[in-house]
Formats: structure tokens, C-alpha cells, sequence
């Protein structure tokens, strides 16, 4: 037997990897990590190879309507055309709907795509899928999020995580539990790091962040010095796999001891005014908490606004009567004007602090929705054209690119696919395509997206 | 996760010759606000507040009229069979002021 602390390890009987791993487990247990939260990076490029930091991706859950957000279509047939009334932004030619007075003061830092469009099934989920991983669905090989991606290519450049995504991972939309937000074979050390907390609560809190009540400093310096003894017996004895677990324990020490992330994560910190300008919502507070992540070094922060389409007020608009009963009714009362709020503060604040040129800003969603208004008033699935868009970085804002035809049901010229945005991104972010492989299954190295970026988007 | 909303929004609103005119709203839900003008108790004017911090009214109807600020509260997505709302509500976050025509 081997004694750790007051812990005795049965060695001589052949230690098992579980063993040590339920050992660890309970060693940390009242640290309350996150047990996917494993960030070692193999092979990262350097940091400083990279103009454009950071990425910022607010995903609307549920998927707004192309005719009733930014691309609407007053000339078509009142069945087509909803409710909403365009209004010219600060552009030239580009209209968007009346219920975004203040996105349409800020048209020329965005870069609209009006012709997205994807060929397979209309589930939420597919569409997640194509629009965070820039793949479609293969069950032998999950394919990672673009922001484990970054987290491969450039590691970490601070003490938080690379990658994290506010407030919580995308849940129940349906058909499946995978919606491309994680790190898939990229493995576990490229997981994001999900908050799982409301910033919008009045006593929010990083759970992961809080040592528990009653346990001061040091029993933490104890619990850091047992799990070092851990980690030497099992590096002598376990797999790689197994360090990198290690590893993943040792940043998450990091993290928990670290007044840097707590201050982070401390929206108190932020002025009252500037947290009204984001609205005191779910969706307003991890707006600027996303700003706070990347201004202290988190390179990819995702925002989902929503984490279901059941039950609640979302972008999902079946009007449906039952549980999908989201109507004209919720976008003008809440969606668009929260959005409206929200994603304009992030741009203003990232502007006013210097870091819009350093940061792209994308917001996506899974699809579009139906040219023609259903019976009940609302509108449904439809992957044959939506519009998502760019700012930030070197994105040129102020465009349009490709257009849809006169009842928005399919693009009119210059047809986006989704791995054509995830190229953009990455290119935005100083990835050379041709270059840099991921490690596929087997370690075969291939190519992170199968497309080419958009290059209208750029300067 | 279902949306949380922090504190009671409230904003300062004056008229100022044909302008009404508001403060910015402090704990700021994010939602709907608009301006809402009655008259005898009854609505003869809505306008969404949220473009501009003044609005000038165009009103048809002579005598006092009242104006306030609305927002939209959520609390759930429940809607009644004629697609309405049954819990979320619009609620006054202003003071009200009175003027004529």
C-alpha cells in the first residue's frame, strides 16, 4: 500500500487507471471542477501569429426569419412578407426591420450574407452543426467546434480558458444531443469551458470559481500537493491520455486559484449604465460578459441566446399553439429588441475599448424560415436561405453579400454554404487554410473546413 | 435556461414644448419599451421609445392627454387561444405627465 495524504493506495494489487482517477476525483471533489474541462494544446501556433485575437460568436437558437430580421421582402405578397416594416440603416440600400432601430445605426461595421443556405434535413440540430463545426453530421467521426478549433490551433493565452461559451450549452432543440459544440475528436482538452450560470442573476457566481464554504486557502494548498503526488504516480504508470487529464486538473487549479479569473468573471466590476446599455437580461449580462473574457484573454467566447426552443420565448417561430407557440408577438415584444440591445452595446463597447479590430464578431444561426406564413401565423423550418453576419476584425461592414429571390426562398446570386463562413473565420483570424491540419481520426491531418473564404468580407 | 431580468426598470420622462422626453431607463430589461399617450383613460397613441431618448406625438385628438413609458415584462411564453399573452405584460416603468393639445 502507498499512502497520499491520509489516502491508502492499494499499489502492490496492480494499481487500475480507475482507481487513481476515482482517487483524483475525490481529491478534488469539493473543488467542484468541471469534469470536462481539459485544455492541454498539442502543436499550437503562437499567439502572436494571430492579427485578429479573438472571436466573439452569438448563435440565435431556434433560427429568427429571414423576411421578418434582415431580409425582408415589403414588395412580396402580405402571406410572405409578415408584419414588420423595413427602415434604412446607415447604409445606403441596406434596410433592415423597424424592430432594430439601433443595429440600423450601426449597419456600416456589418457584414450581412444574405444567401446562406444548407442541403441537408431541417432539424435545429443539423443546421448547429453546419454552422459551429462547418460539417455535416457524421456519427464516426464528431467533428469539433470552431472554437476548439482556435483552442487547438493557438492554445491559451491566459489564465482562462480558451474557449467558453456562456451561459450554458445548447440543450433540448429536438433531434439530438449533438449540436456541435464540442470539442469532438479533437478530444477533451479542447472541450469549451460552458459557464453554466446566469450572469443576468443578481447573486450570479462561477461555481467552479467559489472555494467551498469552510475550506480556506490552506486545505486548497493541501489538496494541490496530494494531487501533485497523484500525478507523479500516474505519470509512471498511466497513458498519455491520462496526463492530459492531469493536466487538465492542474489549469483547473489554476483557474480556481487565480484572482485574475475571479475578477474576470465579476460583472460587478462593470459601470451600471454600461450594464443597462446591454440590458439586464440572460442574453444582455453574457454579451458583456463575453467582452470581459476576451479583454482578459479568452480568444473564443460563444453566446448562445437560448438553450432550448420548448416552452419559452425564442426565435423558433412555429406559433404553433403547444410548446413551439413563439409568434410575431415575441420578436417584437422581446427578441429583437434584446438583440437589438445587446449585440449593439457589444460593438460600441469592443469599438470604445479598442478591441473591434482585434475581435471578430459573427452571429449565426441554424437556418431560415418559411417564405410563406403558416396557418397559425407563424413561420417554420427552412434551410434554403437565411441571412447571418460578420463585423469585427478585418470584416468590411457596410455590405451585403448575395441576395434572395423575391420571396426570400432561395439565394439570387452569390450562394453561401455554411463551411464558407467557418473559413472566414478562421481566415479572419490569421489561419492559413492550405497550411494548418487538424489531427483527424488516426491522426490522419486534415483540412479544418472544406471551403474557401469569403473574400468580399475582407478589406 | 430560462431568461432572467435584474431589477425594476425606471426612467425620468419631462415634456418639453411638442417633445416628449426620457432619461435613459436604468435597470433595463432589454424588451419592448414604448411610449403609450391616453386620453379620458384611453389609448390614442403608441410609439416604440427605444430609437430615440425624445418623441414628438402626433395627436388628432384635442384636450389633456397623459404619457408614460411602458416596457414589456416577460415572465412566461403563455398565450391565450387569440395568440395573446396571458402572464407577460407591458408595465410602467415612468412617471406620467399631463399636457394638452
Amino acid at each position: 500500500m502507498l499512502n497520499i495524504g491520509k489516502e491508502r493506495v492499494p499499489l502492490c494489487e496492480g494499481p487500475s487507471r480507475r482507481s487513481f482517477l476515482q482517487l483524483g476525483t475525490t481529491g478534488m471533489a469539493t473543488l467542484s471542477l468541471p469534469t470536462l474541462f481539459k485544455l492541454e494544446a498539442l502543436g499550437a501556433v503562437k499567439n502572436s501569429d494571430a492579427k485578429i485575437r479573438n472571436c466573439i460568436t452569438i448563435f440565435l437558437v431556434g433560427s429568427p426569419g429571414q423576411h421578418d430580421t434582415w431580409d425582408m421582402k415589403p414588395d412580396a405578397p402580405a402571406e410572405v412578407r409578415g408584419k414588420f416594416k423595413p427602415v434604412q440603416t446607415n447604409v445606403n440600400g441596406i434596410q433592415i426591420c423597424e424592430h432594430f432601430p439601433m443595429m440600423s445605426k450601426m449597419m456600416d461595421k456589418v457584414a450581412l450574407i444574405r444567401s446562406l443556405h444548407h442541403r441537408t434535413g431541417a432539424t435545429h440540430e443539423n443546421g448547429q452543426r453546419w454552422m459551429m463545426t462547418g460539417h455535416d453530421f457524421n456519427a464516426d467521426s464528431v467533428k469539433p467546434h470552431l472554437g476548439s478549433v482556435i483552442s487547438k490551433v493557438y492554445g491559451q493565452k491566459s489564465e482562462l480558458p480558451s474557449n467558453i461559451v456562456l451561459p450554458g450549452p445548447i440543450g433540448n432543440t429536438g433531434a439530438g444531443p449533438l449540436h456541435g459544440q464540442t470539442s469532438g475528436y479533437l478530444g477533451s482538452a479542447h472541450e469549451p469551458f460552458f459557464l453554466n450560470s446566469d450572469p443576468a442573476n443578481k447573486d450570479f457566481k462561477v461555481g467552479d470559481l467559489e472555494v467551498a464554504q469552510g475550506q480556506g486557502n490552506n486545505r486548497l494548498d493541501a489538496r494541490k500537493q496530494l494531487l501533485t503526488q497523484l500525478d507523479e504516480i500516474q505519470r509512471r504508470t498511466e497513458s498519455r491520455s491520462t496526463q492530459m487529464h492531469d493536466s487538465a486538473y492542474e489549469r483547473a487549479f489554476r483557474l480556481l486559484t487565480s484572482p485574475k479569473a475571479k475578477q474576470a468573471f465579476d460583472l460587478n466590476q462593470e459601470n451600471e449604465k454600461l450594464r443597462d446599455r446591454y440590458g439586464r437580461n440572460t442574453f444582455g449580462q453574457s454579451c458583456l460578459m463575453a467582452r470581459r473574457m476576451v479583454e482578459n484573454g479568452v480568444r473564443f467566447v460563444t453566446v448562445n441566446h437560448f438553450d432550448t426552443v420548448f416552452n419559452l420565448s425564442c426565435w423558433d417561430m412555429h406559433a404553433d399553439g403547444g410548446g413551439l407557440n413563439n409568434t410575431y408577438l415575441d420578436y417584437e415584444r422581446l427578441l429583437c429588441p434584446q438583440f437589438d440591445m445587446a449585440y449593439t452595446a457589444l460593438l460600441e463597447d469592443l469599438q470604445q475599448r479598442g478591441l473591434l479590430e482585434e475581435t471578430v464578431v459573427a452571429v449565426l444561426s441554424e437556418f431560415g424560415r418559411t417564405p410563406r406564413i403558416n396557418p397559425k401565423g407563424g413561420r417554420d423550418h427552412y434551410p434554403n436561405a437565411w441571412t447571418n453576419f460578420l463585423a469585427g476584425g478585418n470584416i468590411r461592414g457596410g455590405q451585403v453579400i448575395g441576395s434572395t429571390d423575391k420571396i426570400g426562398a432561395r439565394p439570387n446570386d452569390f450562394p453561401v454554404e455554411p463551411p464558407q463562413i467557418l473559413a472566414s473565420i478562421y481566415h479572419a483570424m490569421g489561419i492559413n487554410l492550405d497550411t494548418t491540419m487538424m489531427p483527424g481520426p488516426g491522426d490522419r491531418p486534415v483540412r479544418l473546413v472544406e471551403a474557401e473564404p469569403i473574400r468580399q468580407l475582407f478589406s | 435556461m430560462e431568461q432572467k431580468f435584474e431589477g425594476t426598470p425606471k426612467s425620468e420622462i419631462r415634456i418639453d414644448g411638442p417633445k416628449l422626453l426620457r432619461s435613459e431607463v436604468t435597470n433595463d430589461w432589454g424588451s419592448l419599451l414604448r411610449w403609450v399617450i391616453t386620453q379620458n383613460g384611453k389609448e390614442v397613441n403608441v410609439h416604440n421609445a427605444r430609437p430615440m431618448l425624445n418623441y414628438e406625438p402626433k395627436l388628432s385628438t384635442k384636450g389633456s392627454h397623459e404619457a408614460v413609458l411602458q416596457m414589456w415584462k416577460y415572465v412566461d411564453y403563455k398565450k391565450d387561444a387569440q395568440g395573446e399573452f396571458t402572464n407577460s405584460k407591458f408595465v410602467e416603468v415612468s412617471n406620467k405627465i399631463t399636457f394638452n393639445i
